[in-house]
């Protein structure tokens, strides 16, 4: 078979079980891989409770991940998430993703829970559970050093241990795939680790074809300024959007009260490339290489993380968000909810987190210490404990990342259509509202909005599923992407037929979510944005959300997707219709 | 969306792209809308009813150079293949559907074959063009195919001459009635840019973008355009129409210091390097068409270079403009361009367009892209005419 390996691990920790079966091949091509893989072997699981120790935590590759198409292999990571209850699916960019495809599988499936910690080590001779109660308690971090000879690994932290509902889980030199606490559901299961190596190559259809079609990809992406320009995130990583964001006024400050800070120059990507001479990362096989490391190898924060832990509690101290990032990174936790939940406490406390506590505060989260335990539940369940829900700045509890929606509707619709909660990397609105790619839109009109956003997901969906890297879908397209897979499976595969496969994966989440009592009332905002301004100021008005247009454009989102007015489906059987 | 299909229809008559009555639009968000030609509109709308699209183009250029392409095409063959930049870069190559494979099903052929291209000819009808998110977007993929088509037929006929009874009379038409002269005699410039502040330069510059346009040297969100002023270069932004820059400058800081214009062109390396390397203190990138046609015409023979879009780095001469290959962005283009462009101020980039750059004003960078289509204009119908006639 090309591309895919066909196989699949399956381990029970309650049993202390393992076997491997094939995956029919017509799951892979309608599922692709990745994300799309993983959403279709939740089918039979999804209405398990997250903490159940049956549900599934599925780590998935895509069939480029081991080729030289550029920025392909991400690791998808699919299982339903304790923060929110809906179906969750997190990626990274990291060598575990090769480490899994090497060893044999396109996807390792883990149920059960095991009596003691243990770790998974998965080689194409076979798995073995190993007892890890020397690693129980050590951050991710160490684990990853202290199992780096054994291959690639992905492990928690002491916050998935402490079943964090936002803990992430981190693979290759401290990646965390961190969106929906699907570390907390590993540490549920007492899986500290998993371990992965082999030396099967990934067999491709037609080599020369490859690179032509690489090659197109690659030209692509050094004509886009975002991926590849001198300000782009090949020089500066993520954090190049911090000035162009506060630039538009979209940057959520002290909790989304305002959508300005004039502080974020401090940590700005030329701000961190002065103070901690910023490199390039080799943590991923990826040209785009928007990680950037110290000169002391210390892994610098991403957009969302430098902007919230700064602009969202008030916070222009640089040295003090790097080390707040480096510490939910060692622990094992997702740094924008992390942030968020903090500053939606720091609201209710009436003092925003200062540089000086985040330290002790980050530590207590996870460890579930004092207030720690509490705001370990998410901005949500803390927020609604304390009296003042409204102070939660997350859509089906999962907090906003660092795009205030004032001044970017599509964001703002996008945040409620994500399967996974507040998100907006299933749609990327700031794509075309900010970024001005592939071409720009109106930030400020909801005209067009709801079939952008579908056709978005629907493309981010394929995407996440043949495991490219969202950066890489702002430089290339499915057009490019799909050639590079026709010359690795062998079989012709148009822009226009993945999208019907994303299109596919995405239905098939929101039936999930859908079953599990997600409707219309869950798509929405927190009220902040329909009542308060942002901050405006040379030239741009920040303007409260019209409430009345954007529930005019979900519901024309409704009717693009085949909905009902609830946000639900009409035709029950849709699963059953579905391969 | 009504708004917007008038505006690109206006575009596309503007330019002179497509017939006056030979343009449909089909856009869809919740519902599908048609606006235009009744038959074009009508098949249009039944193409985009069938994709994940906002919206499509359906018209009729206003050359018959598309048609001709397929026509002179081997028996089998499905696509063509342009050379130019916009083609390589972003189309890769423009499928078509011969008038004998339209007999059954139209619709469902155009269908699959956009589902893999961003647009198409399809012969005696018309170019089909998508836009996945937008309705410009669409007008822009039509306008490099329109682009594309031009540049390679006229490209093809210098070549391998006229190989179908009504393509003299084509040619001729062409030449009498769509090719206007290029002339600056119009224009007013400001005579210098030099102590200029900011919402002078940023209004010079919108008006010289849509000289630009308005003179056809360049198409839909093609070309750039900046400035140097103290330590800022102001430069139209990635994605920007050269008519509509109102708006669409950023100001970036010559030292990098902030990031706010990384949505600055991608031409932004290129244009630093000249100012680093040059007295210029304007530079004007478009894509001239006879410009770009000349530029493809290499007579090199036995070369071992395959990739000449990128690997080639010999210089030529168009005239006494120096000709240089690499690609848009980071690709090759900022490397090459800057050393050739210092003295005499122009320079062409294989397949791709002209940069041209002025010491004070617009005026100076504006007259030299004139002189150099102007030089590659007539030096192509020397060679057509020599060829031909």
């Amino acid at each position: 078979m090309y591309g895919w390996t066909g196989r699949i691990v399956k381990v029970d920790l309650t049993r202390g079980d393992s076997w491997s079966e094939q995956i029919p091949s017509e799951l892979l091509h309608s599922y692709l891989g990745g994300r799309g893989l993983g959403v279709r072997l939740m089918r039979d699981h999804f209405r398990l409770d997250p903490f159940d120790p049956q549900l599934p935590l599925i780590f998935v590759v895509g069939p480029l991940c081991g080729t030289v198409a550029p920025a392909s292999s991400i690791l998808s990571i699919v299982s339903r998430s304790p923060l929110t209850g809906t179906i969750s699916s997190s990626s990274s960019g990291s060598s575990f993703a090769a480490g899994l495809k090497n060893a044999g599988y396109d996807a390792l499936f883990i149920t059960g829970e095991s009596e003691r910690p243990v770790i998974i080590t998965i080689t194409p001779d076979g798995v073995a559970i190993v007892a890890a109660e020397t690693l129980w308690g050590r951050t991710a971090g160490e684990t990853l050093s202290a199992l780096a000879g054994s291959g690639n690994v992905a492990a928690i932290g002491p916050a998935g241990e402490n079943r964090v509902l936002f803990a992430g889980i981190t693979s290759g030199r401290g990646i965390n795939a961190g969106r929906g606490g699907l570390g907390a559901v590993m540490g549920g299961k007492r899986l500290k680790a998993v371990v992965a190596k082999g030396g099967i190559k990934t067999a491709v259809a037609d080599e020369k074809r490859l690179l032509q079609a690489g090659e197109n990809g690659m030209r692509l992406f050094r004509a886009s300024p975002f991926l590849f320009g001198e300000m782009g995130v090949n020089e500066y990583g993520t954090p190049a959007l911090v000035d162009l964001m506060e630039l538009r006024r979209v940057t959520p400050t002290e909790n989304f009260r305002k959508s300005s800070f004039p502080c974020s120059r401090n940590y700005s990507g030329p701000a961190i490339r002065r103070a901690y001479k910023a490199i390039k990362s080799d943590y991923c096989d990826c040209p785009i290489k928007c990680g950037k490391i110290s000169d002391n190898g210390l892994l610098l924060p991403e957009y969302d993380a430098v902007s919230h832990f700064g602009a969202l509690i008030g916070n222009g101290n640089l040295e003090s968000i790097v080390k707040a990032n480096a510490l939910c990174s060692e622990l094992g936790m997702d740094a924008v909810s992390t942030a968020a939940t903090l500053s939606a406490w720091g609201e209710w406390r009436g003092s925003f987190p200062s540089a000086g506590e985040l330290p002790r505060l980050i530590l207590d989260l996870a460890m579930r210490r004092g207030e720690g335990d509490l705001l370990a539940e998410g901005s949500r369940r803390a927020m609604a404990v304390l009296g003042r829900p409204e102070l939660s700045m997350s859509v089906k509890s999962l907090e906003l990342p660092a795009c205030d929606p004032r001044g970017s509707y599509g964001t703002a619709l996008a945040y409620c259509t994500s399967n996974r909660g507040g998100c907006y990397l299933g749609a990327y609105p700031v794509s075309h509202e900010i970024l001005r790619k592939p071409v720009p839109t109106d930030r400020f009109s909801f005209s067009g909005k709801a079939r952008i956003i579908a056709i978005a997901e629907d493309t981010y969906a394929a995407g996440d599923s043949i495991g490219v890297c969202r950066l890489a879908l702002l430089g290339a397209s499915l057009e490019e992407y799909g050639e590079m897979l026709a010359a690795v499976i062998g079989i012709e595969q148009t822009a226009g037929e993945l999208q019907q496969a994303g299109a596919r994966i995405h239905l098939t989440e929101r039936f999930y979510n859908a079953a599990n009592g997600f409707e219309v009332k869950d798509d929405s905002l927190p009220e902040r944005f329909y009542r308060e301004s942002g901050s405006g100021g040379e030239g741009v008005e920040i303007p409260p959300i019209d409430r009345r247009r954007f529930d005019e454009e979900l519901q024309k989102y409704y009717r693009i997707r085949g909905l009902t007015p609830g946000g639900t489906f009409e035709d029950i059987a849709f699963l059953d219709e579905q391969p | 969306m009504f708004d917007q299909i008038a505006k690109y229809t206006k575009k596309l008559l503007a330019d002179r792209s497509a017939s006056c009555n030979g343009i449909a639009f089909a856009a869809q968000d919740d519902v599908m809308i048609a606006e235009g030609s009744p038959a074009l509109g009508h098949l249009a709308g039944q193409v985009l009813s069938l994709l994940n699209a906002q919206a499509l183009v359906a018209a009729r250029p206003s050359l018959p150079f598309a048609d001709f392409l397929v026509r002179r095409s081997p028996v089998g063959e499905s696509l063509i293949l342009p050379g130019d930049t916009e083609t390589r870069t972003f189309l890769h190559d423009i499928p078509f559907i011969r008038k004998g494979e339209q007999s059954t099903d139209l619709p469902s052929r155009i269908v699959s074959l956009l589902k893999q291209r961003k647009g198409l000819l399809v012969e005696g009808v018309g170019i089909f063009a998508l836009g996945a998110m937008t309705v410009e977007q669409a007008y822009i993929n039509y306008s490099s195919i329109f682009h594309a088509t031009f540049v390679k037929y006229l490209l093809d006929i210098l070549r391998d001459g006229l190989l179908l009874a009504d393509e003299e009379q084509g040619l001729h038409d062409f030449r009498a009635n769509w090719l206007h002269p290029l002339s600056v005699a119009a224009l007013l410039f400001r005579p210098s840019l030099a102590l200029a502040d900011k919402h002078v330069i940023t209004e010079e510059m919108a008006t010289v973008g849509r000289y630009t346009v308005e003179c056809g040297l360049v198409d839909s969100c093609f070309g750039n355009i900046s400035c140097l002023s103290d330590d800022t270069i102001y430069i139209s932004q990635t994605g920007s129409s050269l008519d509509e820059l109102e708006g669409c400058i950023d100001p970036v800081p010559i030292d990098n210091s902030s990031t706010a214009g990384i949505t600055a062109s991608s031409e932004l390396p290129a244009h630093r390097r000249i100012y680093e390397t040059s007295s210029a203190r304007v530079i004007l990138h478009a894509h001239p068409k006879f410009a770009v046609i000349m530029s493809l015409l290499c007579e090199e023979q036995n070369c071992p270079i395959s990739d000449c879009w990128k690997e080639c780095s010999k210089i030529r001469f168009l005239g006494n403009t120096p000709l240089v290959a690499g690609e848009i962005g980071v690709g090759g283009l900022a490397r090459r361009v800057p050393p050739v462009i210092a003295g005499p101020g122009r320079a062409v980039v294989y397949g791709h367009g002209v940069f041209t750059t002025g010491k004070t004003g617009f005026a100076e960078a504006f007259h030299s892209l004139v002189e150099v289509e102007n030089w590659c204009r007539e030096e192509y119908f020397r060679r057509i005419d020599s060829k031909l006639f």
